[in-house]
């Protein structure tokens, strides 16, 4: 029940997201949340590491069960509440196949964009170098190409496993919307584009919309150029 | 059916091996495989392409389905197979939440150790810093000692008191740090961990070829 959960989160982390979508789908809103400031460094907080020795969001408990790796917790949320809210697994073989191999391409996917746009926040000052980040945005270039070309597939209106909203859009969507909120050109990859609006207009995805984008609704420009 | 399955994989790496013992715990010995070497450039050939456009091993099919990332093919077998073989994700929920925290923190861990063992190969040399590698070198010693203590309590498995889909995700990353020479004085808990698994039929079976008669490495000697 949402009442047993606590999810401690961060604005803006496609991880925490991730979470947030889920829980949403699965109707389970009225969760005990809290919101953490990484600029604070609150994700270092004791409250934090009590529950999650690693010291990183999202940190969710369920009851006693504690799960802090996004992916899990979605996969988790799924298998104990399947009959509720949105079938997020389908049973068709194939979309069931698609699904399982988009999310954890997905996590390449969000590797990749975080090279790019936490360079300077993974690499200290005297260790960067252009060429690795010349080579890190060519890296990312190459994965929104293989992404762009999944969804002309499938056709326009598609979910990224077929017809239907899975836990491949739970897991994948949030690092969508953080490359557009980085600039992304939507001119320039017009199914990525297509998509994101397609989802950004979902209930779950509204409700769990990092705040502080609706107060800053102009992102940054980081990816604009790629 | 084993027939329908094709697994094209390289000896010692760790998501190939996933792959290979959870075939194996679901009792689909049999499947198609071949073996591909990386120092060939194999990766990169069209029969790997046609399946994973993305030139990497493990290139998987179940039917004319493509599963080429490890986990995602050991979470459909677990799921198509579900009645057959070793039982990978229980039915309880303390134990499923368990595995599936485990299952995917393995990620840290094969990152972390990457990043030691492979930061010649990832990095060029105009680009290193001994203060990266310093750096790699301290976050996986840190992650170890988060291992070591999740097998504190251990009864030989990663998570509770069976065999599970964590082991199947987690054993290939750590038997790849002893292959690299990491100290079991330092880690007993981790080092036992992979000797009492070593035998058990899956990764007796699915053990890399190369590593069988090559000395192990000693990258990872005084992490």
């Amino acid at each position: 029940m949402a009442k047993d959960m606590t999810l401690l989160w961060g604005t803006g982390s496609p991880p925490c997201w991730r979470v947030m979508i889920a829980l949403e789908e699965k109707n389970l809103q009225g969760y005990n949340q809290k919101l953490l400031s990484f600029e604070k460094m609150e994700h270092k907080s004791q409250q934090v590491l009590d529950i999650n020795p690693r010291g990183q969001l999202p940190t969710f408990k369920h009851g006693d069960n504690v799960i802090n790796e996004s992916y899990a917790a979605c996969f988790y949320l799924e298998s104990q509440f399947k009959s509720q809210g949105t079938k997020l697994i389908p049973d068709g073989p194939a979309e069931q196949a698609l699904m399982y191999q988009r999310m954890f391409e997905g996590l390449t996917f969000y590797e990749k964009l975080n090279a790019v746009i936490y360079y300077e926040w993974y690499v200290p000052e005297g260790e960067r170098h252009e060429s690795a980040l010349k080579r890190n945005k060519e890296a990312l270039v190459t994965e929104l190409k293989l992404w762009e070309g999944y969804l002309q597939k499938l056709g326009s209106g598609s979910y990224l496993a077929g017809p239907s909203f899975t836990l491949a859009d739970v897991v994948v969507f949030p690092t969508v919307g953080m490359v557009f909120r980085f600039g992304l050109s939507p001119e320039r990859y017009p199914k990525l584009g297509e998509y994101h609006n397609l989802l950004k207009e979902r209930p779950s995805v509204k409700a769990s919309w990092p705040p502080h984008w609706l107060e800053n609704p102009k992102g940054q420009d980081t990816l604009k150029d790629i | 059916m084993a027939t329908d399955i094709t697994l094209l994989w390289a000896s010692g790496s760790h998501a190939c091996w996933r792959v290979m013992i959870a075939l194996e715990e679901k009792n689909l010995q049999g499947y198609n495989q071949k073996q591909l070497y990386f120092e060939k450039g194999e990766h990169k050939s069209k029969e790997v392409l046609e399946i994973n456009p993305r030139g990497q091993l493990p290139a998987f099919k179940c039917g004319d389905l493509p599963l080429n990332e490890s986990c995602a093919a050991c979470f459909h077998l677990e799921c198509k197979y579900k009645s057959q073989g070793t039982k990978l994700i229980p039915d309880c929920e303390e134990g499923r939440a368990l595995i599936l925290q485990r299952v995917f923190e393995v990620n840290a861990l094969a990152e972390k150790s990457s990043s030691v063992l492979y930061y010649n190969w990832r990095v060029p040399e105009g680009e290193r810093h001994d203060s990266a590698v310093k750096r790699n070198k301290e976050a996986l010693t840190a992650e170890l000692k988060l291992w070591e203590g999740y097998l504190q309590a251990s009864s030989g498995f990663i998570v509770g008191k069976n065999f599970s889909l964590a082991d199947v995700i987690v054993y290939p990353a750590v038997a790849y740090l002893f292959q690299n020479g990491l100290s079991e004085q330092r880690y007993p808990k981790l080092a036992e961990y992979y000797k009492g698994l070593m035998n058990r039929p899956s990764i007796k079976a699915s053990w890399p070829p190369t590593w069988k008669n090559a000395p192990k490495q000693e990258t990872l000697k005084d992490i």
